[in-house]
């Protein structure tokens, strides 16, 4: 490894470390909602709540639970499954994306208007 | 480093065919594969290494040649052609040549630093478009963690790509020499 190969690696290290208050920040209050945005519609679904959502994604459609505090995306019909296989979520600034869908779900983080509050 | 095969010869042309094979059957293998940690954007990269093998043994012409073709070849194989995996494979593959293809200007640097850029490069693009594809900026959450991941997954592809342009024969300087 040369020098300028460190000062590279150097670079992305301190660019992800740089990224890091980023996630703190958009995270923001109300730590016990969950957020899930869809290609049409935004979801608030309280996290003490059990519920079972199916989000019309891209391509196809995301079924999303929230239970035990926690939010999961419990299946999807995108190709990877890098959603599902996310797990489960429940810390507040945390994520779970499903991008091919267009789907994110996160926990707390400022209202972008949602279409609809689920209680 | 400079490029041991002129960009025009034969050879280059039978070298940058043989890449994007290869190329393309890395990617196919996987995408057959899951990544171990599912974190959107971030896999190994195992298909970087015929692009940065490109990159080193011809140039960035011949770079930019298999990056584009071992995507579409993927695609089409995968089926993935046109939507949004195809959107963040190709914004992906071409952001990582670009910065891979600066980065070889540059002269203190090995394929080890072109490929950390280009596999940072990479995820960059990728939650970039993911962000465009969910229309919020919440892939960018990700963005820190993904970032480390590249970090390792380049060091891996970039060290791999050093001993095969060292130790391989039928890529070494000797073979362009001839």
């Amino acid at each position: 490894m040369t020098r300028g190969d460190r000062i590279v690696v150097a670079l992305v290290a301190a660019l992800a470390l740089a990224a890091w208050p980023l996630a703190g920040m958009a995270s923001g209050h109300d730590a016990a909602v969950a957020v899930i945005t869809g290609p049409r519609a935004t979801y608030r679904v309280p996290l003490d709540a059990t519920r079972r959502l199916d989000v019309r994604g891209l391509e196809s459609t995301v079924t999303i639970v929230v239970e035990h505090g926690s939010v999961r995306v419990a299946d999807s019909g995108c190709r990877d499954r890098l959603c599902v296989r996310s797990g489960a979520i429940s810390a507040a600034g945390s994520a779970i994306v499903c991008a091919p869908n267009g789907v994110t779900v996160r926990i707390g983080g400022r209202a972008d208007a949602p279409d609809a509050l689920i209680r | 480093m400079r490029p041991t095969l002129s960009s025009g010869s034969a050879r280059a042309v039978a070298v940058v065919a043989m890449l994007v094979a290869v190329g393309a059957i890395l990617g196919i293998v996987e995408t057959a594969f899951a990544p171990a940690i599912p974190v959107p954007g971030v896999r190994l990269g195992l298909a970087n290494l015929a692009v940065v093998l490109a990159l080193a043994l011809v140039g960035r012409g011949a770079a930019l040649r298999v990056t584009l073709l071992r995507v579409l070849v993927v695609a089409l194989a995968t089926g993935s052609l046109g939507g949004p995996a195809f959107a963040m494979a190709l914004a992906g593959a071409l952001c990582s040549w670009a910065v891979m293809a600066w980065l070889s200007s540059l002269r203190s640097l090995s394929v080890i630093g072109w490929s950390v850029g280009g596999a940072a490069a990479h995820v960059a693009a990728q939650l970039a478009v993911a962000s465009l594809l969910t229309g919020t900026a919440v892939p960018l959450l990700l963005a820190p963690f993904s970032l480390l991941l590249a970090l390792g997954c380049g060091l891996v592809i970039g060290y791999s790509s050093h001993l095969l342009l060292s130790r391989l024969p039928l890529v070494s300087a000797e073979f362009g020499a001839r």
